[in-house]
């Protein structure tokens, strides 16, 4: 029988090898929002499973807005990368320094 | 073990397994597929947690249009795959990162009694894309409409940041015919100066 820690479990594992995701792939700014994907899709199975198990439609509802809002940040965020194709050749991390931050 | 345990830890396996590929892995292409799969299988995870009409919209709207968006840009962009220079440091720090927060949350899973707010599970009788359009369009009308323009938002913005006007055509611009000054056409010279 699988209960709700099963499920809880799984989405913290999830979560935990897209943050080690993140750090190993810093050079490429494509996995790296590929990595947040993945953290938002762990986080999004942990809402079902609470909405799931204590019987609340409530959690799928945030689950929707969640996926709109991160629909719209990826697409915003792959307009940047090609923006920024354009003006520097290149997509890699350690040559964004525009703005000498 | 019944089939529904059979099917969880091989769906739950398979997507563990293919996202620590899509984390070692170097072709971005690769990394993309790897995420369908990912979606897929969360699919039929979300499915067996009977939320049906959000497991379609993962389907539909994630593998459907974001991932393809994904590898649009991917093919667009023409990227030569490098080795991942990536020191051998950093690998130990994130891997040790992830594990002291997989530790500290599985604490908080196992000492946390979860059984107490579990309530019966009961099948609505009207379908759960009907409930969550019963609670979107009664108590979350505003954050729907928030969510609309949200969307119009990104559109507006993923179009403004890769547009470059070119001018193509002779025009008159009548924003700049108003502000233009007699003294930035009109120069007068003195008799010396000629």
């Amino acid at each position: 029988m699988i209960t709700m820690t099963h499920y809880l479990v799984f989405s913290l594992l999830l979560f935990c090898i897209s943050i080690a995701g993140i750090f190993i792939n810093r050079k490429n700014i494509l996995l790296l929002l590929m990595s947040i994907e993945l953290m938002l899709l762990s986080v999004n199975t942990n809402f079902i499973v609470f909405s799931h198990f204590s019987n609340d439609i409530t959690g799928q509802v945030f689950v929707f807005f969640i996926l709109a809002v991160a629909a719209a940040e990826s697409a915003i965020g792959l307009a940047i990368i090609v923006a920024l194709y354009r003006v520097k050749n290149s997509i890699e991390i350690n040559l964004i320094n525009k703005l000498k931050g | 073990m019944d089939i529904l345990s059979i099917l969880f830890y091989l769906v739950a396996s398979v997507i563990i397994l293919s996202s620590i590929a899509l984390i070692v892995v170097n072709n971005t292409v690769h990394a993309a597929l790897l995420l369908v799969l990912i979606f897929f299988n969360s699919a039929i995870l979300w499915l067996m947690l009977q939320a049906e009409f959000l497991a379609i919209v993962l389907v539909l709207v994630y593998v459907g249009a974001v991932l393809v968006l994904f590898l649009f840009v991917i093919m667009l962009l023409d990227i030569q795959v490098k080795k991942n220079i990536s020191k051998k440091m950093y690998l130990l720090f994130s891997v040790f990162i992830s594990l002291i927060m997989f530790i500290e949350l599985y604490m908080v899973i196992f000492y946390h009694d979860f059984a107490s707010i579990q309530k019966e599970i009961t099948i609505s009788e009207l379908g759960n894309t009907y409930d969550i359009g019963l609670s979107l369009f009664t108590n979350y009308i505003f954050s729907f409409e928030v969510t609309a323009f949200i969307l119009l938002v990104a559109i507006i913005a993923a179009i403004a940041i890769n547009l470059n006007v070119k001018q193509r055509s002779l025009k008159q611009n009548p924003g700049k015919q108003v502000l233009e000054s007699k003294e930035s056409r009109l120069k007068i010279l003195k008799d010396e100066e000629l």
